[in-house]
C-alpha cells in the first residue's frame, strides 16, 4: 500500500492525468501538485493514485529496476 | 558521477567504526529494500538494522477493523479498504467474522481498493448505499484521502479514519527509557509529503544522528554512511539522502489539504497504545463523512481484547524495533504469509512478512 510508484504522464486534463510505468496505464490525480503542475512527458511518483512528488527521468528509471527486483522476490 | 552502491559500501567499511550501531528505519519500502539486496549480509558487523514503525497495515487499531468489519455485515454497507486490511484479523470468538475478508465470505460486499479515486468512483456508482472506506495508512497515504476530500468526494463516502502520523511513534521512542536505537533514517516518500525538517527533533532534541533516505541500495547505503559518520564525529544532524525528491519543506499543497482536512490527535497504534498527537481526525464539516457519527456503534472497544494483538503475536514489539521478527515464537510456524497470525505477517510493509518472503529463517 505504501509503496510509491514512478509513472510517467502521458496526457493531462485538469488535475486529471493519464500515466504509464513499463506499458502499465492508469488515471492519476495531480490535485497534490497543484502548486507545480508537471507537463506532459514528465516523472512523478504515484502513491495510491495520486501524484505526491515530481522526479527525474534518470531516477524513475533507477526505481523500476528496484521494482523488478522486488516483485521477482514477492513472487517467489 | 553518483556513486554505486560497491562505492558506498567501501566507504563505510572503510570507517573506523569500533562500538556497535543501531540504526532504525520506519518504513516498510526501506525494510523490503534493505532484505531484498540483503545490505544486512554485507555491512561490517557492528552495524545493525532495525526494522521499526513502518507499517501503518500492523498497527491499524484492532476495533477499526472490527467495526468495519460489522458494517459490512450488519449494516449493509459497502466496505472498502486497500488490500492488505483484508486478511488482518480481529480478536473475535471462533464463530463470528474474524477479518473483513472472511467477512465477505458471509456474504457482507467487501471490496479492496488501490486508491482514494476508487472508493469515491464506488460511492458514485451506489448512490443508494453507504459506503465505508477503512483509511489506515500514514502520511504518504492520508495526503491523498486529504485531496479527494478537499476535492468533494460523495456524501455517501464514510470514513473509518485510521490514518496516523509516523514523526510521534518515533518521538515516543525517544522519549522512552531505553529507545532501542541510536540513529534513525526517515522515511523518503513521508518526507516528500511532509519536508525533511519534520525529522530535525531526532539530532536537535535527541542527540542522535539521522539521514533521510530513498529506497535504493545507493540512496540507503549513503544514509547509514552519514549516520555513522556523525556518530564518529560525535555529532548529530540530518542529512537528506533523497534530495532529488525530499524538500525541507516537502509538498506545501498536500500540507495544506492535510491541515483543511484533519485535526490531530492522540489516537491509538494496535498492541502499543496511545501515542500523543500521531491521529489524523476529520475536522468541521467533514465530520459527516466520519463513519462512527453516521452509522451504530457495534460496541468495538467493549469486547474482550479489543484493540490487542491476536493472542501469542509479538507484532507490538515488532513495529516498534523491541524484538527482530525471527524472535516471535510463531515466526514459521504456525505464522507465515499462507497463514498469517498478526498483521506484520499479512501486510507487504510488515517486518515479518518481509523477512518471511526474503528467505529469512
Ligand atoms: S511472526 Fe506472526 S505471530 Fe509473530 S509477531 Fe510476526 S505476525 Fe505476529
Amino acid at each position: 500500500m505504501c509503496l510509491g510508484i514512478p509513472m510517467q504522464i502521458i496526457g493531462i486534463d485538469g488535475y486529471n492525468a493519464r500515466a504509464s510505468a513499463k506499458g502499465v496505464e492508469r488515471d492519476i490525480s495531480l490535485f497534490m501538485l497543484q502548486d507545480e503542475l508537471p507537463a506532459i512527458g514528465d516523472f512523478v511518483i504515484v502513491h495510491v493514485g495520486y501524484a505526491i512528488q515530481r522526479i527525474s527521468e534518470d531516477d524513475a528509471r533507477q526505481s523500476w529496476e528496484l521494482f523488478d527486483q522486488i516483485l521477482a522476490e514477492s513472487d517467489a | 558521477m553518483p556513486r554505486s552502491a560497491r562505492d558506498w559500501l567501501d566507504l563505510i567499511r572503510a570507517l573506523p567504526l569500533r562500538e556497535p550501531v543501531r540504526i532504525m528505519n520506519v518504513c516498510g519500502g526501506h525494510e523490503r529494500s534493505i532484505t531484498t539486496a540483503g545490505l544486512r549480509g554485507v555491512l561490517p558487523p557492528q552495524i545493525e538494522l532495525i526494522p521499526g514503525p513502518g507499517c501503518p497495515v500492523c498497527v491499524c487499531p484492532e476495533e477499526a477493523i472490527y467495526a468495519a468489519i460489522q458494517h459490512g455485515l450488519r449494516d449493509g454497507a459497502i466496505v472498502v479498504a486497500y488490500g492488505d486490511m483484508l486478511r488482518v484479523p480481529v480478536n473475535v470468538p471462533k464463530d463470528e467474522a474474524r477479518s473483513l475478508e472472511q467477512a465477505r465470505a458471509l456474504g457482507a460486499d467487501i471490496r479492496p481498493i488501490a486508491s482514494p479515486l476508487e472508493a469515491a468512483r464506488i460511492a458514485r456508482d451506489n448512490p443508494e448505499r453507504q459506503v465505508v472506506f477503512l483509511a489506515a495508512g500514514f502520511e504518504t497515504t492520508t495526503a491523498p484521502l486529504a485531496a479527494l476530500l478537499q476535492e468533494g468526494a460523495p456524501d455517501n463516502l464514510l470514513l473509518v479514519m485510521a490514518g496516523r502520523l509516523t514523526w510521534p511513534a518515533v518521538a515516543m521512542l525517544l522519549d522512552s527509557e531505553q529507545p532501542g536505537f541510536d540513529a534513525l533514517i526517515a522515511p523518503g516518500h513521508v518526507s516528500a509529503v511532509m519536508g525533511s525538517d519534520e525529522w530535525r527533533f531526532v539530532p536537535e532534541k535527541h542527540g542522535l544522528p539521522a539521514a533521510v533516505a530513498g529506497f535504493s541500495p545507493e540512496s540507503l547505503l549513503a544514509a547509514f554512511y552519514a549516520v555513522i559518520r556523525q556518530t564518529l564525529d560525535g555529532e548529530a544532524d540530518l542529512t537528506n539522502c533523497y534530495p532529488e525528491v525530499v524538500r525541507p519543506q516537502g509538498n506545501p499543497a498536500a500540507r495544506r489539504l492535510l491541515e483543511a482536512s484533519f485535526a490531530i490527535g492522540d489516537a491509538p497504534w494496535r498492541g502499543v497504545g496511545s501515542i500523543p498527537a500521531s491521529g489524523y481526525h476529520l475536522k468541521g464539516a467533514l465530520r459527516r463523512h466520519d463513519a462512527r457519527e453516521q452509522l451504530p456503534d457495534h460496541g468495538a472497544e467493549q469486547r474482550r481484547r479489543a484493540g490487542e494483538m491476536p493472542p501469542g503475536c509479538d507484532c507490538a514489539r515488532v513495529v516498534l524495533g523491541k524484538i527482530p521478527p525471527t524472535a516471535c515464537k510463531l515466526y514459521g510456524n504456525p505464522c507465515t504469509p499462507r497463514s498469517p497470525i498478526g498483521p506484520c505477517m499479512v501486510s507487504d510493509e510488515g517486518a515479518c512478512r518481509i523477512w518471511w518472503s526474503a528467505g529469512t529463517r
